[in-house]
């Protein structure tokens, strides 16, 4: 059971600031150190951007357990669906194959977003939800 | 029983007048002078002076019950216009906090600093590089100096990027100084390869001023001995 649950809805380019700040403090008060809370902000602030980039209504959940002593960050989104995950998280392809990088630059960002988030997080899950939308989250493991 | 027989109430016309211009009053708001006009005609005690006092506790009721309404209707409109002005406050925030996350400033004639703080992810490094670059040809900056002693961490990818602006920067034709890399994040660039050759970097923003400066002292001071030889031979 999660013992802190905070969540920022995300819509844009703003948003994805204060979800990025206030996840590092969110695992700084659970006992991660500065570096590894920093990690955890900037997949907060992958994800959160992605969502902005995408133009669809979007949260950012951060949740607490103390039990295993993880913070589980949910990105939730209505958008369509992940085509290929491996190939999305793959540096300068989405879910459907390479970008072009005409297009990286037009887009202002660089096709990389969920790669480091792969990297960065100790662990990745997607799950798709009846009725639409999707929910990748990632977990960090306090050490 | 006929209607002939139903008792009557004789009135004059000019208290039935009375009644209809008080009322005529109540029906733009003017409460007080229609209580008076009631009031006055009501001294008379008559059956049809019940009338006028029934009246008149209905106008002074429908008064009440206006003022406070009104009084409502003023309060709303105050937090109406509280919340507009909070949303006026959060907008000018957000634009702030976006520019914020972008700062460039001409530390000195031609040179552009970028102080970079909190969370460097993809996107904003691709806005970064787009602004900077951007910002360089509008100034016509002959130099750039990255400042990032606030980052900590980086991802690999992201880093790599850092590195790339700063090959773009050059391929304008100015100079990129790169200045405040932490242990964490010379090691994340070591660790992935990236070419550093041709990459200046620096311990701090300081150092990177005093380059510049030094360099422009060089500078000048070789063009007034080119200077003063050019004299010489001249003269």
């Amino acid at each position: 059971m999660p013992s802190e649950t905070r969540s920022f809805a995300i819509q844009g380019r703003s948003d994805v600031v204060v979800a990025g700040s206030q996840g590092r403090r969110f695992a700084v008060r659970h006992g991660f150190d500065v570096r590894r809370a920093t990690e955890l902000a900037i997949v907060v602030s992958e994800l959160a951007s992605n969502i902005v980039k995408h133009g669809v209504r979007g949260e950012i959940r951060l949740l607490w357990n103390s039990e295993t002593g993880e913070i589980a960050v949910e990105a939730h989104d209505v958008g369509p669906p992940i085509h290929d995950m491996q190939l999305a998280m793959t540096d300068g392809y989405d879910d459907r194959g390479p970008i072009d990088p005409a297009l990286i630059l037009r887009r202002g960002g660089l096709g990389t977003g969920l790669g480091a988030v792969a990297r960065l997080a100790d662990r990745l899950e997607y799950r798709e939800e009846e009725g639409g939308g999707k929910v990748l989250t990632a977990w960090f493991v306090a050490r | 029983m006929s209607e002939s027989e139903e008792p009557h109430v004789v009135v004059t016309s000019e208290r039935l007048q009375s009644v209809i211009e008080a009322l005529s009053y109540a029906s733009v708001d003017e409460f007080d002078s229609c209580l008076a006009l009631l009031e006055r005609s009501g001294e008379l005690r008559d059956e049809f002076s019940e009338l006028e006092t029934a009246f008149s506790i209905f106008v002074r009721e429908l008064g009440e019950a206006k003022s406070e309404l009104n009084r409502t209707l003023a309060q709303q409109e105050a937090i109406n216009r509280e919340l507009e002005a909070k949303l006026e406050t959060i907008e000018v925030q957000q634009a702030a906090i976006r520019e914020l996350s972008t700062p460039i400033i001409e530390v000195w004639a031609g040179v552009l600093c970028l102080p970079v703080v909190g969370i460097v992810d993809s996107q904003r490094s691709a806005e970064m590089t787009e602004t900077l670059l951007e910002t360089i040809v509008s100034k016509q900056a002959r130099m750039a100096i990255v400042d990032i002693t606030g980052i900590d961490v980086m991802d690999t990818k992201t880093a790599d990027h850092f590195i790339k602006m700063a090959r773009a920067v050059r391929l304008l034709g100015a100079e990129c100084i790169i200045s405040g890399i932490n242990p964490g994040i010379a090691q994340t660039l070591t660790h992935i390869g990236v070419d550093l050759t041709g990459i200046r970097t620096l311990r701090s923003l300081r150092d990177a001023l005093q380059l510049y400066l030094r360099e422009t002292e060089q500078l000048v001071v070789h063009q007034h001995s080119q200077l003063a030889r050019k004299l010489t031979t001249e003269s």
